[in-house]
């Protein structure tokens, strides 16, 4: 029995004799971000975050202020996209806006169906020990500066012209490639967000969805196909590819609101997004 | 991960073909046995009860999960190993697909005298689980097995002490945080003659985190205001202390445990937006947790008595604080309510809350020379505010006529906090009221038919709606032809349909629907086979206290279950 009560007394003190040298937190940090989109020669690594969400899930505003959150710490480095898909997006009769659309559908099916919400993909990466490409909410900080990091392999520059009185939006991106790209599947993906489009959304403060919420970043659609545009152009270093676009906005989306996402994305097993990047509609 | 898998494949046959082929004589009594399950979901789509928009009902119309376990004894050794297989598969995720396939298991144990080692995927718990369980539950595709190794040592009779350390499986994959414990399990008794004994018990298990992880949680902590930043730990003790007395007729469990602070997620957390604005959702917080838990039960002639009680506070423990749900659970805090089989009665089921809980049960059985029987039992719990969770009161009696027909039936009363467990905010109490009946008729010795009735009547809201689905009422017809055959028909009706049941496209009236399900059973010997034809309302799944949303099912189910 004395052995017994030996070991009883050792086994906590083995563990308890160390002291453990704790992380650096520093709340809040940031703030020295571009909030304007940079000119491309000064582009530095842009991540974008794809969101998944819908009216009536009930956790996804936390999540929305989460991003709001970030973007607030990284400024234009952060390109998020909210999409609305999954069994959480079917609109409420009383719904202004049906958000879905086929291509928010079809990237839910293309990046994977999420264990719940709120949920998102960080640029499209299958981080190191991680199972899926949806990442919990308590995971993309960590993720996002993960990638900041990496250095932009290669620069996207967005020129538009937008006509108020046709609604037309001409839309023309610049790719400069930085290094040699030797992936064989490289895609150009191009979508349309409108930020605080005002509509019913169900939240935690009432079994009632709230009629005064706002959107943010909603994708309204895709200038490309919904996986992204393949680029055939050799994508060697200091290369320069030129791609345009357009599309008439609908009269319900308010231009001034309005963003054009561009982002270069892999195809096949890696759907690795390189580079992200955002301007306005409306200068 | 992958060529080691195959490997171990490669060398396991290698073993036992390599015993087989040198004959009967020289295999030293080596014996192989294992079982199969595998399970084939045909998917039909039904928008109108929720089975559609997931890539089984889209576009895949089909689904399979199986588990082949090979297990080989000899030389003193145990091999232990498992097939894996999964094809567009809802276990992992019930609105996503998953396929896979692989060695899911692989183990080797070996005792030498009074030492005893195992390497590779271990199952195995401290107590009761409050501070460490590593197991399988299929149906919700839980499988934490811990990969590593341990060791376990007879320090005098009836004394063990056990250590291990490794990380924990995640499918086809591993953790990256090591979990290491140890704990000390002992027997005393009065004697041969003596009517008492204990069987006390210490553990004690250690968390570390990996940088990937603490990184990513310092980067959302980072987020935070500096009054909701904390500075988090990579390193978690949980400590248990657990002693079953054993006196005559009485049986007396208890355990205590304490965890050091740990990262921990409330889902219901708040965030200031600064003025008067608050946003609820999941937010990082440090704690330390505690579990009290203890079960008194009495045994004697007839009459079975069993109190349990239960006090929960900030004791979710994972492998790492990002994991939600069923995953990368480190322990298992045993559920506090009754265990229901009947369709209706088992509808509503109160998941383990491990954030807080208050909870206690109460149950009387009582039989009465084998021929009338009863059952009470009764279940509450809250919160650590005394917010009610789950109330239940389940009252059985059962009535036996020789060896010709039984008769079961009784009545069932809860209270099922919706807004906690769905996360449906404002969501009523739902309160049900639940008669059932049970009766069993046999006609000979192989031949019988079973009768099952159910209603679920339950309350109303503030707006006059009936709560949830609204009422529902069950009936079922079960034929069987022994050793082999059975045949059972069932429906579910939404007689009374509630403010959540599926409504009419284009008048909007709610929908009272049917879901009937049809099931043959064949069993031979030690294989048994089933076939169904299921349409399943979306309910909550609970297997062994731990529970979540299935959505919707409609289809046909084949299932194979053999063992040799």
């Amino acid at each position: 029995m004395k052995r017994l009560g030996f070991l009883l007394i050792l086994l906590p003190l083995l563990w308890l004799g160390c002291e453990e040298i704790p992380p650096v937190i520093d709340p809040n940090m940031g703030g020295n971000n571009p909030d304007e989109p940079t000119p491309v020669e000064e582009q530095e690594r842009q991540v974008i975050i794809e969101e998944f969400t819908g009216v009536r899930c009930v956790n996804c505003p936390a999540g929305s202020q989460a991003i709001e959150d970030l973007i607030s710490i990284h400024g234009q480095r952060l390109v998020a996209i909210s999409i609305h898909a999954g069994s959480f997006a079917p609109p409420y009769p009383e719904s202004l806006y049906d958000f879905r659309i086929p291509e928010g559908t079809g990237l839910l099916s293309y990046l994977g169906e999420p264990l719940g919400y709120p949920t998102a993909v960080v640029n499209r990466k299958l981080f190191d020990g991680e199972f899926d490409l949806q990442l919990g909410r308590q995971q993309w900080a960590g993720f996002i500066a993960q990638e900041l990091l990496e250095a932009p392999r290669v620069k996207i520059d967005i020129q538009r012209t937008y006509e108020e009185s046709t609604r037309q939006l001409d839309v023309k991106v610049r790719l400069y490639v930085q290094e040699t790209i030797t992936e064989s599947d490289v895609r150009l993906s191009v979508a349309l967000t409108e930020n605080d489009v005002v509509d019913l959304q169900l939240t935690p403060a009432s079994s009632t969805p709230d009629p005064a919420y706002k959107h943010k970043h909603v994708l309204r659609d895709m200038l490309s196909s919904f996986d992204g545009d393949p680029i055939n152009e050799p994508l060697a270093a200091d290369a320069v590819i030129e791609k345009n676009f357009s599309m008439a906005l609908p009269e319900a989306w308010k231009p001034e609101k309005c963003h054009i996402v561009a982002f270069v994305n892999l195809g096949g097993t890696s759907k690795e997004v390189l580079q992200a990047h955002q301007v306005g509609v409306v200068e | 991960m992958k060529n080691l898998s195959a490997r171990l494949l490669f060398l396991f046959c290698f073993l036992i073909l390599s015993r087989l082929a040198v004959g009967q004589e020289e295999n030293n009594g080596g014996q192989i046995s294992g079982n199969l399950e595998a399970n084939a979901n045909f998917f039909m789509r039904d928008s109108l009860i929720g089975a559609a928009n997931t890539p089984q009902y889209d576009r895949q119309l089909y689904g399979a999960d199986a588990w082949l376990n090979l297990s080989y004894s000899n030389w003193g050794f145990d091999f232990v190993l498992r097939f894996d297989l999964f094809n567009n598969s809802n276990l992992l995720n019930p609105t996503g697909s998953y396929t896979d396939e692989g060695i899911g298991r692989w183990s080797i144990h070996k005792k030498i005298e009074k030492l005893d080692i195992a390497v590779g995927y271990l199952y195995d718990q401290v107590g009761s689980g409050i501070i460490f369980r590593a197991f399988e539950e299929r149906p919700l595709l839980i499988d934490n097995a811990l990969l590593g190794a341990r060791l376990a040592y007879e320090i005098m009779p009836d004394w063990q002490i056990k250590a291990f350390t490794g990380r924990q499986k995640q499918q086809f994959d591993i953790y990256s945080s090591v979990i290491k414990g140890a704990a000390v399990d002992g027997f005393l008794s009065g004697g041969e003659n003596a009517n008492w004994s204990l069987a006390p018990g210490f553990g004690a298990v250690n968390r570390t985190l990996d940088d990937g992880a603490m990184n990513s949680m310092v980067a959302t902590i980072n987020t935070y205001t500096k009054d909701d930043a904390f500075v988090p730990k990579y390193n978690t003790y949980a400590f248990s202390l657990y002693n079953t007395l054993t006196a005559g007729s009485f049986a007396w469990y208890v355990e205590g445990a304490y965890k050091t602070e740990d990262n921990l997620n409330d889902p219901f957390g708040e965030f200031n937006l600064g003025d008067t604005a608050v946003i609820v959702g999941d937010k990082l917080f440090l704690a330390e947790g505690s579990v009290l838990y203890s079960s008194l039960s009495y045994a004697n002639k007839g009459l079975g008595i069993t109190l349990e009680g239960k006090r929960t506070e900030n004791f979710d423990f994972r492998t790492r604080p990002q994991e939600q749900l069923n995953r990368g659970l480190i322990n298992f805090l045993p559920p506090m309510a009754r265990v229901n089989t009947y369709r209706l009665t088992a509808r509503y089921n109160a998941a383990t809350q491990t954030i807080g809980e208050l909870a206690y049960q109460v149950d009387v059985r009582y039989n009465y020379k084998r021929k009338l029987g009863f059952n009470i039992n009764y279940s509450n719990i809250t919160t650590l505010d005394e917010e009610l969770l789950y109330r239940e009161l389940y009252t059985e009696i059962s009535y036996k006529h020789k060896s010709n027909w039984t008769l079961l039936g009784g009545l069932q009363i809860q209270r099922y906090n919706q807004e906690v467990f769905e996360f449906k905010p404002e969501a009523p109490i739902v309160e049900t009221l639940i008669p059932y009946f049970d009766f069993l008729y046999k006609f000979d010795r192989r031949k019988a038919i079973r009768f099952e009735g159910q209603y679920m009547k339950v309350g109303k809201d503030d707006k006059g709606q009936l709560h949830d689905y609204g009422d529902w009422m069950f009936g079922l017809v079960e034929f069987s032809i022994a050793p082999n055959w059975t045949f059972t028909a069932s429906d579910m009706y939404n007689i009374n349909p509630g403010k959540n049941s599926p409504s009419d496209v284009d008048t909007g009236e709610k929908l009272a629907l049917h879901y009937p399900r049809f099931d043959v059973f064949y069993t031979h010997r030690s294989n048994r086979f089933s076939l169904s034809y299921i349409k399943q309302v979306e309910g909550v799944v609970c297997t062994g206290g731990i529970c979540r949303l299935e959505p919707a099912f409609s289809g046909v189910k084949f299932t194979v279950n053999s063992t040799f």
